[in-house]
């Protein structure tokens, strides 16, 4: 007769060699740390409590969200706003801080799913007291966020492009980044009158913040009388690209237009570089793209040297120079124990359009003599817009020192002018940029308005 | 048309890293007799391993050895101090699963942990780049097809000219038996985790290599794939798991190039579930009339 193999047949009968009690204490010691290890990951993704309050002031703390991911495919993303929220609180409590509190700068990772956001935002309200306002989520989750973060009357400034925000319904809703469809414009822009490129492919991530340039980019190829090569979709959870580099590496395109985070740039393009005979196809990126994390993953992958011969990025427009950069600046060198990288983030696009969301933010709370969302939000427009007779300040202090003169301030930061429309949405200007070595930005020019309007037809 | 056949090339490249991976999970199960779900989370740790080295300027080849080498051994101290002790106390197979899937969680979240959530790349050379007609391979991606026939041909030695493969043979087939026969059934387990954890640790390597930037999670839904190759072949068939690992590769990458990219891995469920309707016992097993 056949014995029936089943898993309780293999324990049978085996002898026990040594003591049973150190083998069940053996089993609970590894069950143990297998319980403890998995609480550990868990806590990590959850909140996680950076940068203690600075002894600065008095009167306590208040807490800036950075809901974003930080984990997953898009996980160089909160890093970025993160960056921003340390060093605009490190001017802001150098200078006494929110109305009398230091700010601290706490993690909430959504791990760039809209069913981790959820929860991590529910846990974010559950948990803090003292919410000053919300930074950072990203395209991936903030139609499924920002109805939540607003039903809670608190001012968030994201970072998505959606064009569902265009016209937001949502009052406590900010937002310092262009819309994906005028980056779009930008990078077809710039294809065609810095570049002369005609023929283009466009291979993007599958995730929803990617996804959403294709549709204008394709409409700008057509209002320009360019080529559209190719067009793939990269599964941010794929190993390997080789079907789709083929595709595209057939097609002969000029240019490759490209944004897909995590691994998926590094591994798409080393494979370009490997079926197009060991030559690299020029690459225009997003924002998103200049960034340390994805400068990182691409350069081991291609080669630093490679990358910065054939790659460009249509980016948000910054003031590198200047009084209110070299605030921003002093602030990420001064934070940079809390700041992996920090060098990389000196010309961050994103960090300093976040550092300005705080910035205008806690002006805000000052003009409105409270730390209440409902009761400060108010002032954040006529603050990032200017009224008539409004003194142009560039830092948190000087800004301070004239509301309480009592006199109209209009901030403008290292991330430029500020020009809420009537949906709280801010325009932007545009630029190139390159990487240089190790990983540093370099200005290559700006992108006229003119040449994006084109574009849009 | 070349396009189809370059991806037939591209399927040889997926189909030597599944073959390395395939084989090892399906003996594992074939002899222990757990399914078990923390092989991806021992494969990309060993990756990481392997990076850790490469890092201080280790050739890769000895980080993939080393990897393999790790890889037998949390292998085997997996089984010891975990699987084991669950299976000793009449846990049953979805008790088991469940155990190793928490393994796996624990070893992918601690992989991040140690690692960090930024995608790294090993320095290599990729060689140059050879062209058969429609073929487009470098040489470290036929260093990989190379390596996935020396382990498969070194696994098949092992199971039909060793005694200890024929003790894992006859393990597999019957324990109670085997046991009987006078064979040390629980040195053949101990001796089977080492050898398919250090096929697990080399397949870590090897799928990060191919990769060309990799993090904790990029091997997410690979197992999937894994476990994809191995049903297709008959579960518990190493010979199968091979064979699973052709078909799986190369269809895979062979209807990226017809449909799209985007449903690459959905094409390897279809399959799965086709050979599950059609032939349970997979591809390569001959089936017995009654």
């Amino acid at each position: 007769m056949k014995a029936r193999k089943t898993a309780s047949s293999i324990g049978t009968g085996v002898p026990v060699h040594g003591s049973r009690k150190r083998s069940r204490v053996l089993r609970a010691a590894g069950v143990g740390a297998a319980f403890t290890f998995s609480l550990a990951s868990v806590a990590a993704s959850a909140g996680a409590s950076t940068r203690a309050s600075s002894p600065a002031s008095s009167g306590g703390s208040v807490v800036i969200a950075d809901l974003s991911p930080f984990t997953g495919p898009d996980a160089a993303l909160g890093p970025g706003y993160l960056a921003g929220c340390f060093s605009a609180s490190y001017v802001i409590d150098s200078h006494g801080g929110i109305n009398g509190k230091t700010i601290q700068c706490k993690v909430f990772d959504t791990r760039g799913d809209p069913a981790d956001a959820v929860p991590a935002a529910r846990q974010m309200f559950a948990s803090t007291q003292n919410l000053f306002m919300v930074v950072g989520p990203t395209s991936d989750e903030a139609s499924a966020v920002v109805p939540i973060i607003n039903a809670q009357k608190t001012v968030v400034f994201s970072g998505t492009g959606q064009s569902e925000f265009d016209k937001s319904p949502f009052p406590y809703f900010f937002r310092l980044t262009p819309p994906d469809i005028d980056t779009a414009y930008a990078m077809i822009a710039a294809a065609h009158f810095r570049y002369h490129y005609k023929k283009v492919a466009l291979a993007f991530g599958n995730d929803i913040g990617s996804q959403t340039f294709v549709s204008p980019a394709i409409q700008a190829i057509k209002t320009l009388h360019m080529t559209l090569a190719s067009n793939v979709s990269l599964d941010l959870t794929a190993t390997s690209y080789r079907s789709e580099v083929a595709k595209i590496v057939a097609s002969h395109p000029d240019v490759i237009l490209t944004e897909a985070l995590g691994p998926a740039d590094a591994i798409f393009l080393s494979e370009v570089k490997q079926l197009n005979g060991g030559k690299m196809i020029p690459v225009l990126g997003t924002s998103a793209t200049i960034d340390p994390i994805w400068y990182t993953a691409v350069a081991a992958a291609v080669g630093a040297q490679t990358l910065q011969n054939n790659f460009a990025a249509a980016t948000l427009g910054i003031e590198n120079s200047g009084p209110a950069y070299r605030t921003f600046a002093a602030a990420i060198i001064a934070e940079k124990k809390n700041i992996s990288n920090y060098t990389k983030y000196l010309t961050h696009p994103q960090t300093l359009h976040f550092y300005d969301a705080v910035t205008l933010a806690a002006l805000a709370a000052v003009e409105a003599k409270s730390n209440v969302s409902s009761e400060y939000k108010k002032y954040i427009k006529p603050i990032a817009n200017g009224v008539p007779g409004a003194t142009v300040v560039t830092s948190f202090a000087e800004g301070v020192k004239l509301i309480k003169q009592g006199k109209a301030i209009r901030y403008i930061g290292p991330g430029g002018p500020t020009n809420f429309d009537k949906w709280n949405n801010s325009s932007v200007n545009f630029q190139l940029d390159k990487y240089g070595p190790g990983g540093s930005t370099v200005l290559l020019g700006s992108v006229p308005n003119s040449e994006i309007k084109a574009a849009a037809g | 048309m070349s396009l189809i056949l370059e991806s037939v090339g591209f399927g040889l490249i997926t189909a030597a890293i599944l073959a390395i991976s395939a084989v090892g999970f399906t003996m594992q199960f074939a002899i222990t007799n757990v399914l078990n779900l923390s092989y991806s989370g021992v494969m990309i740790s060993a990756a990481f391993i392997a990076y850790g080295l490469n890092v201080v300027g280790l050739n890769i080849w000895l980080c993939l050895v080393m990897a393999g080498i790790y890889g037998a051994v949390l292998s085997f101290l997996l089984n010891r101090f975990i699987f084991r002790p669950f299976q000793r106390r009449n846990a049953g197979a979805v008790g088991m699963v469940i155990v190793t899937l928490a393994v796996g969680l624990v070893l992918t979240n601690l992989t991040l942990a140690f690692g960090g959530p930024d995608n790294v790349s090993y320095t290599l050379n990729n060689g140059p780049t050879f062209t058969a007609g429609p073929f487009v391979m470098t040489a470290i991606q036929l260093a990989e097809i190379a390596l996935a026939i020396v382990t498969m041909l070194g696994v098949h030695a092992l199971l039909k000219f060793t005694r200890l493969g024929k003790a894992m043979r006859a393990t597999a087939a019957n324990l109670s038996l085997a046991r009987a026969s006078g064979i040390r059934t629980e040195r053949v387990i101990a001796i089977t985790w080492l050898i398919t954890g250090f096929l697990c640790g080399m397949a870590g390597t090897v799928f990060a290599m191919d990769s060309g930037s990799f993090g904790a999670s990029s091997i997410a839904l690979f197992l999937v794939v894994i476990i994809a190759a191995a049903v297709v072949g008959g579960v518990g068939r190493p010979y199968g798991a091979m064979a699973g690992a052709l078909i799986i590769g190369v269809v895979m990458e062979v209807s990226a190039s017809i449909i799209s990219a985007d449903y690459k891995e959905a094409v390897a469920f279809v399959i799965l579930l086709l050979v599950l309707a059609l032939r349970p016992e997979g591809v390569l097993v001959r089936t017995s009339r009654a």
